[in-house]
């Protein structure tokens, strides 16, 4: 037991000398602003009351012909100009005064044929995107009032909730706080310690050290052992680090107390998974490449099922489970025996 | 002779590529099979079933027992029937988000909760248009259909509402004034009739499709889904493969079997390029496989050969400088993560903002869509990645040697090995060496471009100005750093102006070509302007004047301050900046 303890100081000073720790987190602070930016970026980007925030940009719309939908597009915000034929608004389209048109048809929702309506886009524009956003609403509205007429033909009842005062909604901020970044946050120094567990046996491996610490009086599990037992520690403190960032960015974490035993759950899986890849390959360039399809692997199951370790992560964060949870942390710390079993079984030779 | 050094060099991959294989033995072969399978199948299942991240994340409280299936047919919620007054009292106890009693909703004000609602609607919505399918009657339950066509036109360069700068004005109205392609040519002519199949197709359709017939639920603009799946598809092998190459440049280092290799007659640069070879040949070998695969141009492999030779180099350098192989793991991903950043985060606007063009998976991405690439495009996008990864293989060919390769040198102390090579091998080292770093800097600018598009446009470039200034700054000042802090060279103040002049001219010739190549085309962005283009006077004296102040201020301060030396010329050099675009940021 010292002799474990002795081997987790020995690569704790030496994660800590190489500053690998410290490049770790930068890393990950990395990863974690790539992705929110890619998120919050897109979903702001995509979203037209965030757009307001900027100079109050309307778009400007060309219409050709004066059915129905004519009345919801001037109500809607956009900037209507009128034609008479389609050839002058796209000369127009061309020269950038306006950036949208839309054909009206004469079809109208007491018809009984389909309403087709043309919209005329800029290809690869910021200005598209804009257009398409502010012509969804008024669009949409002309959708249901014509489904409301026709579909009374057919006997269709759409399901209908009130609500008294509708706030502002969106569900995509939240939905990736929770979803996505709380998760990766979380698990991101669970997959680095997999690696580092590699690294740390392969290099004892390729330098022939391993020969050396196995003639000192620490046994070979009591080496496995001791760097296990760095690699899996320096999962929950990173993890606890950056749960209290997310926090002080004003996202309420629950649960945290949880969400740290569950990563150091995983965290051991992981890391033993690691260890046997690296005693059985003994070379870091077939390990490391190995492990990273498990990762990939791994990756791709979290998304697969409720309960996996993701949608736990996102439920105990979001509050929306408690310690019902620790259930299911029972099935997983249980997964990790008899990986921990077979590991002690890999001969060294 | 030639022909001998290609033999040679020829010699050196062979045994590379052997080493390599003799790793992977049958059964890692067979194991990795396997996994791929795997992974193959789990993808299979989350893009048949979803993903199931969000199952359960909203806890809502129903009194009308009829609602249960409805709110089950979305995996978001975790739904409860109730008594009235139960409902009422389990909700007010606070552990669910959302009460609906008979038809009426009742929220918090808690973000979870508004956030539910938005997520009810679109379950309710995506509910009833499901039934709405199953009566199979086209015109009367989806009877509005939109008719998307997209026309290419030219687009005026210009970030979402910046303001005009008034000097760079005509600039832009020469481009404005280019002629426009005929609309009728690009008009797809798309007489696509909608059918029950056509709306099945919307919801299914594979991301990597566009869009141009849908109902105006299903109306949305181009979300950049093909180019995130296309950098996936194509970014991985790449790195993978750099991985290896990494891995076994390590090797050699860690077993000592590298010291043969630097005895024998070869240079180090052949060396180098023939571990480089095989490397380089399955990254293309691979690339080209995926880009038959997807079924686009023999031309796409070009635009991923710079792309390649940028994972590889930095994986080479990361190799040759790294002390352990934990060094070398994270200062791998850490490259890597730029990398893809840089790549990534430019693709992600194709289809939606010219800047795209700085990442070449945007040009893969127009290849794909049989859209035509210009040379300058080309030029654009990949010069930075030639001319970096050009540059790091130059600074790791001048380490690979016996005292770098084979000792515990800081990753500091054999960085400023590199430069000393560079200062000592080449004439005018320190003029040369601001033109050399210029592409380094140009990239991480660039970059940093990408990063400020995601906040408040002031802020954006107000930081955008002083991180460009200090950026410089550093790659203009570095060499006079290395020079100085060697303690065999006196510095005096004439060499520290001779130093500062010769950097900062240096500098500014460098950029001024490297702008007039590849800047050409965000010359109407103010980011553009910031980076250097307007009159060429100033900024020559303003690259010598910052550079000469922190070349004097490391002659007076010492080179152990210069931290305060490259403060002060960032200060000098981001203030000019401000001054020419104060238009934008303070009115």
């Amino acid at each position: 037991m010292t002799n474990t303890l002795v081997i987790a100081k020995k690569e704790m000073n030496s994660l800590l000398k190489e500053r690998t720790l410290i490049l770790a987190i930068i890393v990950q602070l990395l990863i974690a602003s790539f992705s929110s930016l890619l998120v919050i970026g897109l979903a702001s980007f995509f979203d037209p009351s965030a757009l307001s925030n900027y100079d109050e940009k309307v778009a400007n719309v060309g219409i050709i012909g004066d059915g129905e939908l004519r009345n919801f597009i001037e109500k809607s915000q956009v900037n209507v100009y009128y034609y008479q034929d389609l050839a002058s608004a796209l000369s127009d389209f061309d020269n950038n005064k306006i950036d949208g048109v839309v054909v009206i048809p004469r079809e109208d929702a007491s018809g009984t044929e389909l309403i087709r309506i043309d919209i005329y886009l800029p290809k690869s524009d910021i200005r598209g995107t804009f257009v398409t956003l502010q012509l969804k609403k008024p669009l949409e509205d002309y959708e249901n009032y014509v489904r409301d007429i026709r579909s009374k033909r057919i006997g269709f009842e759409p399901v209908r909730l009130y609500v008294d005062s509708v706030p502002k909604k969106t569900s995509t901020y939240f939905e990736f706080i929770y979803g996505i970044l709380i998760p990766l946050l979380v698990f991101t120094p669970v997959f680095i310690s997999g690696g580092l567990i590699i690294d740390m046996f392969t290099e004892e491996f390729e330098r022939k050290t391993m020969e050396l610490l196995l003639v000192s009086p620490a046994s070979f599990s009591e080496i496995v052992n001791g760097k296990m037992l760095t690699a899996v520690l320096i999962v929950p403190m990173q993890a606890f680090l950056w749960l209290l960032l997310v926090s002080f960015n004003g996202v309420a974490v629950d649960n945290i107390a949880i969400i740290l035993l569950l990563a150091s759950i995983i965290a051991v899986i992981v890391v033993v998974l690691g260890a046997i890849i690296a005693v059985k390959y003994k070379k870091r360039l077939i390990s490391q490449y190995l492990y990273s399809l498990i990762l990939i692997l791994m990756f791709l199951a979290g998304y697969l099922f409720a309960d996996s370790p993701f949608n736990l992560v996102t439920r105990l964060s979001a509050g929306a489970l408690g310690t019902e949870a620790l259930a299911s942390f029972a099935a997983y710390a249980a997964f990790s025996i008899p990986l921990y079993v077979y590991l002690r079984r890999v001969k060294i030779t | 002779m030639i022909n001998i050094i290609i033999m040679k060099l020829l010699t050196i991959s062979k045994w590379e590529f052997r080493k390599t294989q003799l790793n992977f033995s049958l059964r890692t072969r067979l194991l990795s099979v396997i996994i791929l399978i795997l992974i193959g199948a789990a993808s299979f299942f989350v893009s048949q079933s979803g993903l199931h991240i969000n199952d359960n994340i909203y806890r809502v409280i129903v009194t009308d027992p009829a609602l249960l299936p409805i709110l089950n047919t979305d995996d978001k919620f975790d739904v409860y029937v109730a008594k009235e007054s139960d409902a009422r009292y389990m909700f007010n106890q606070g552990n669910f988000d959302v009460l609906i009693i008979g038809t009426k909703i009742i929220h918090s004000d808690s973000q979870k909760s508004i956030s539910a609602l938005d997520a009810l609607d679109k379950a309710i919505k995506k509910y009833d248009e499901a039934r709405l399918l199953s009566y199979n009657d086209l015109n009367d339950t989806f009877p509005v259909w939109l008719n998307v066509k997209n026309i290419a036109r030219e687009q005026a360069f210009q970030p979402v509402s910046i303001q005009k700068l008034p000097e760079f004005e005509k600039a832009r109205e020469d481009t404005a004034n280019a002629p426009t392609p005929a609309i009728e040519n690009a008009v797809s002519e798309n007489t696509q009739l909608p059918s029950i199949k056509e709306f099945t197709d919307i919801k299914t359709s594979s991301p990597l499709q566009e869009q141009t017939l849908a109902t105006p639920s299903h109306f949305n603009p181009p979300i950049p889904f093909k180019s995130v799946v296309l950098s996936f598809i194509f970014i991985f092998p790449i790195y993978f493969i750099a991985q290896f190459f990494s891995s076994s440049i390590m090797e050699e280092r860690v077993k000592r079997k590298g010291e043969l290799l630097l005895v024998s007659p070869l240079s180090s640069s052949q060396i180098v390029l023939g571990k480089l070879l095989p490397y380089l040949l399955i990254t293309l070998v691979t690339v080209a496989g995926m880009t038959f695969k997807l079924g686009g141009s023999p031309w796409i492999i070009l635009i991923l050969l710079p792309v390649s030779l940028m994972f590889l180099s930095t994986a080479f350098f990361g190799a040759i400088i790294a002390r352990s192989f934990k060094e070398l793991s994270f200062v791998l991903i850490f490259l890597s993560v730029f990398l893809s950043g840089y790549i990534f985060f430019p693709a992600m606007f194709a289809n939606i903002h010219a800047i795209s063009i700085i990442s070449p998976i945007t040009l893969v991405v127009k290849m794909l869509e049989n859209e035509p690439v210009s040379i300058s495009e080309y030029l654009f996008s990949t010069a930075p990645f030639y001319l970096v990864s050009t540059l790091v293989f130059m600074f790791g060919i001048f380490i690979y040697r016996e005292e770098d390769l084979f000792t515990q040198k800081s990753i500091r102390g054999k960085l400023m090995d590199s430069l000393r090579e560079f200062i000592a091998r080449v004439p005018a080292p320190l003029f040369f060496l601001s033109i050399a770093l210029l592409p380094l800097a140009f990239s991480i600018q660039l970059m940093l471009i990408v990063l400020m598009f995601n906040v408040p446009l002031r802020i954006g470039i107000l930081v955008f100005i002083i991180l460009a200034a200090l950026i410089e700054e550093v790659v203009k000042s570095v060499g006079i750093y290395t020079v100085f802090s060697k303690k065999t060279a006196k510095v005096t103040t004439a060499s520290a102006l001779k130093s500062g002049i010769l950097s900062g001219a240096g500098f500014f010739v460098g950029e001024k070509v490297l702008l007039l190549v590849v800047v050409a085309s965000i010359a109407g962005s103010v980011f553009g302007s910031v980076m250097g283009i307007g009159l060429l006077v100033f900024p020559l004296l303003l690259h010598i004047s910052s550079t000469t102040a922190a070349s004097l201020s490391m002659r007076y301060l010492g080179t152990k301050n210069y931290l305060a030396s490259l403060v002060l010329a960032s200060v000098i050099h981001a203030s000019y900046n401000l001054y020419l675009v104060r238009g934008v940021v303070f009115d």
